[in-house]
Formats: C-alpha cells, structure tokens, sequence
C-alpha cells in the first residue's frame, strides 16, 4: 500500500513484476490511522504491521528495518504454528 | 584557505550524519503490538476494494507500506 494513486501503482507494479493487488491510500486517511504519516513530505513512512485474524496487531517493523521482510515473515511463521497447535 | 577547506569539510560531516540519523530513525507510530488494528476500505490496483475487516476470522493480513511508487525499497 502507498499514497500513489491506482494508475501510478499499477504502472510500478508492472515495472518490478508484483502480481498481487496494490492498495491505494490517496486520502492518505489510512497512513493518519496507523501513525505512518510524514506530514512534511505527504507521504507514509516505510512500515510493515502483520495483523492477525482477529484483527489485532501482532508484530510492526517501521523505517528501514521495513525493507527486509525476514522479521515479518518469521511473525507470521510464529501466528501460522500457534494455529497449527490449537 | 586551508582552514576554509577544513571547515566546509567538517561542515558537511556534521550534516552527512544528521541526514543519516534521519534516515534511519524509525517513524513512531502510535500504534503497538496487541493493538485492534484500525479498519480501513481502499481500493487496489486490481480494481477491486479491500476492506480489512472482511478478512476477521479468514486470514492473517500482512499491511506493508511503501513511501513512494518508482523508488527503490
């Protein structure tokens, strides 16, 4: 997800090969609510929530740590062997 | 001249390592793990719209926000 409008992340997903859906936070409504906002540059800042399926947040990565998906994908390793478990 | 050289090179140290610390200081959000994460409808680029809550008791969603289309990470 970003603040780029549909057209332009269509067009950048083209680009770098992403074939899943691209969401568009235009209003940027979305980034406010999540606390992401960069208000002097207008955009949201580099982040990353795992949201488990009871719609709570079970891991954040924020900034430049947000580029590298090792942490994310191993909290979602951690939500997928706790259902396996149950 | 050479005390000149000096400084601006100085100069541009202190400034090179407040731009590197801004870079890297993480954004704080709000928001902490355990928090309700808050609901969102937006539309993607499949034209379809994706509400967050219509995936309660489906599937564990991954929100990955990126700053700006055509730039690196």
């Amino acid at each position: 997800m970003s603040v780029d409008s549909i057209p332009a992340n269509r067009e950048f997903a083209k680009q770098i090969g992403i074939t899943f859906p691209v969401l568009s936070d235009f209003k940027r409504t979305v980034v406010k609510d999540y606390g992401v906002f960069n208000e002097e540059q207008g955009f949201g800042n580099r982040a990353t929530f795992l949201i488990d399926k009871e719609g709570i947040i079970r891991h954040i990565d924020e900034g430049n740590v947000a580029i590298d998906p090792t942490t994310v994908v191993e909290a979602c390793n951690v939500l997928q062997r706790k259902k396996a478990s149950q | 001249m050479y005390k000149r050289l000096l400084t601006s090179l100085m100069l541009l140290a202190v400034f090179g390592v407040a731009a590197l610390a801004q870079q890297t200081a993480p954004p704080k959000t709000h928001l902490k793990v355990g928090d309700k994460a808050p609901d969102f409808t937006l539309r993607a680029t499949d034209g379809k719209t994706y509400k967050l809550s219509d995936f309660k008791g489906q599937k564990n969603v991954v929100l990955a926000i990126y700053v700006l289309a055509f730039t690196g990470g």
